[in-house]
């Protein structure tokens, strides 16, 4: 589905990402692990058009999209919950779904109900303003507001920040929940144990290159991201 | 009743920098830039509703409506020339280039209409009304602004409050990247904000040319930069502010003209702008920046 091949990314003068390939399959949790400024989130930014690329391939369901336009991108399916949630914090809850389901013109109520089963505290507050909702309402309501669109592909930049570990359990099992409602997840975490714990395969980011990749669980057995990840 | 005249005399003036004010908060608040030039649309759109009467003996409303349309096409044309390739680029640069863009309007002017004043001719027909024997007059200009005033400010309330397409635009302003990964096309915001302060500035030009019948090459710049410390005055970004800020401004300026002093009124009026902003320096109605980690 997302193909990435030798992916060269620079801030100015910059190399940040150096020759990064990279795959996830349709139906697949993909997870991207890594320290702080390994890259994790400079690659979803170039994924999803915010930057681009100043050499290789991003390939979306077989077209090139590494120099198209962010904005032209979820109508394509693709969706970036990016960090730090990054909602709409003076507008409402419900006007923060609304513009998750902006390509869509009209908000379906039974999107709107699909996503209030999912996160009932939402609905709840959907009259409130965004910025009063608690760090791990507003994960939730980014996560909403990206589903609004019924992505094919869902990049998820570090959902469990900031959070307390009993929202993290919770976010987790709402990823697995959408991945069994057939969305590809790609996702980058911190949180290297919980990551691995969900992906199918996993790929460990070192200072803009790829150094190891693997299926969730061998990756969680190998020595190395042990020591490096896993706290030993 | 003289304080009643003189108030509304203000409210009305107020008003005109109000819907100037607008263009200027709806521009910054979603292009994170000042318009210098917005002042200069004022002004063009002044000159093409009075081409439009004078020179082609069309009615009044025909004359609102070229400027309207004139200064819409113009507002989108600068954007797209002169700051859109600077979009990314240092503010500075964006701030210089839109005060090159105010100087070649009015150069642009004093070219086509030369710099000799015109004489414009109110766009209202209706005599004053005269009350408590003629002590308190209020004439249709009057009427005409403070209405248009509000028309603008409810229009643009329900604008971004209820549609899609003004939702769009407080997502822009608020976070313009989440805004991208929303669907939401960046630049045609930006574009549609300038045609809708453009759009504003030409109503604004032609009812101030109503009352102030003066029109030069000059004429959009003092009202502009009023017009943009009533902006920052009520808090930049916010449109209730703009409103508030324009008409606090204009009542004021007609105060200190009427009982302190008709030359230093603009030094009055930015000197309650300095203390003001000393005191609340968001301004009265605008959010406290919080600097983003």
């Amino acid at each position: 589905m997302l193909k990435i091949e030798d992916m060269h990314v620079y801030y100015g003068a910059i190399h940040a990402i150096k020759g990064v390939s990279f795959e996830v399959g349709e139906g697949e949790i993909v997870a991207l692990i890594g320290a702080n400024g390994a890259g994790k989130s400079t690659i979803l930014k170039t994924v999803s058009g915010l930057m681009h690329p100043r050499s290789g391939s991003i390939q979306f369901c077989g077209e090139d999209i590494s120099h198209m336009d962010a904005y032209k991108l979820l109508r394509h399916g693709l969706a970036h919950v990016p960090e730090g949630r990054r909602i709409f914090l003076q507008m409402t809850v419900q006007e923060n779904l609304e513009m998750g389901a902006y390509i869509k013109k009209e908000v379906s109520q039974q999107d709107l109900e699909k996503v209030f089963t999912l996160f009932p505290r939402l609905k709840e507050r959907r009259k409130q303003i965004a910025g009063t909702l608690s760090g791990g309402e507003q994960q939730m309501l980014a996560m909403s507001r990206a589903l609004m669109s019924h992505p094919k592909l869902m990049m998820l930049d570090e959902p469990s920040m900031g959070l307390a570990p009993i929202l993290v359990d919770q976010i987790f099992d709402i990823i697995k929940e959408l991945h069994k409602d057939g969305t590809t997840i790609l996702l980058v975490e911190q949180n290297a144990r919980k990551a691995l714990q969900i992906a199918d395969r996993a790929y460990v980011l070192e200072t803009g290159n790829i150094t190891l990749s693997g299926t969730g669980a061998e990756l969680a057995s190998s020595d190395a991201v042990r020591k490096a990840y896993l706290g030993g | 009743m003289r304080i009643l005249q003189y108030l509304i005399n203000g409210i009305s003036i107020g008003s005109v920098y109000a819907i100037i004010a607008l263009g200027y908060t709806m521009v910054y608040g979603i292009a994170k830039m000042l318009n210098f030039a917005h002042g200069d649309v004022i002004m063009v759109g002044a000159y093409i509703s009075f081409c439009v009467t004078s020179y082609l003996g069309l009615p009044a409303w025909a004359g609102v409506l070229a400027a309207v349309a004139v200064c819409t096409v113009l507002g989108v044309v600068i954007e797209g020339l002169a700051y859109k390739p600077l979009r990314g680029t240092p503010s500075l640069a964006v701030l210089i280039t839109a005060i090159g863009v105010s100087y070649f309007l009015q150069n642009a002017a004093q070219l086509i209409w030369s710099s000799s004043p015109k004489n414009f001719s109110s766009i209202v027909t209706m005599k004053p009304i005269s009350m408590a024997g003629g002590k308190l007059v209020i004439t249709g200009e009057v009427l005409l602004t403070v209405a248009a005033c509000i028309l603008v400010m409810v229009g643009l309330t329900l604008f971004t409050g209820k549609t899609r397409t003004g939702k769009a635009m407080r997502a822009v302003s608020e976070d313009r990247d989440a805004a991208q990964l929303m669907g939401i096309n960046v630049n045609r915001t930006i574009s549609l904000t300038f045609a809708i302060g453009s759009a504003l500035a030409a109503i604004a030009g032609v009812l101030l040319c109503s009352t102030v019948p003066t029109l030069q090459p000059t004429t959009g710049s003092m009202p502009g930069i009023r017009a943009f410390t009533a902006a920052v005055f009520g808090g930049i970004g916010s449109i209730p502010g703009a409103m508030l800020g324009g008409i606090l401004l204009g009542i004021i300026e007609t105060f200190s003209k009427a009982y302190l002093s008709t030359q230093f009124s603009d030094a009055i009026v930015f000197s309650v702008l300095i203390i003001i902003l000393l005191v609340k320096p968001a301004g009265l109605l605008g959010r406290q920046m919080q600097e983003k980690v």
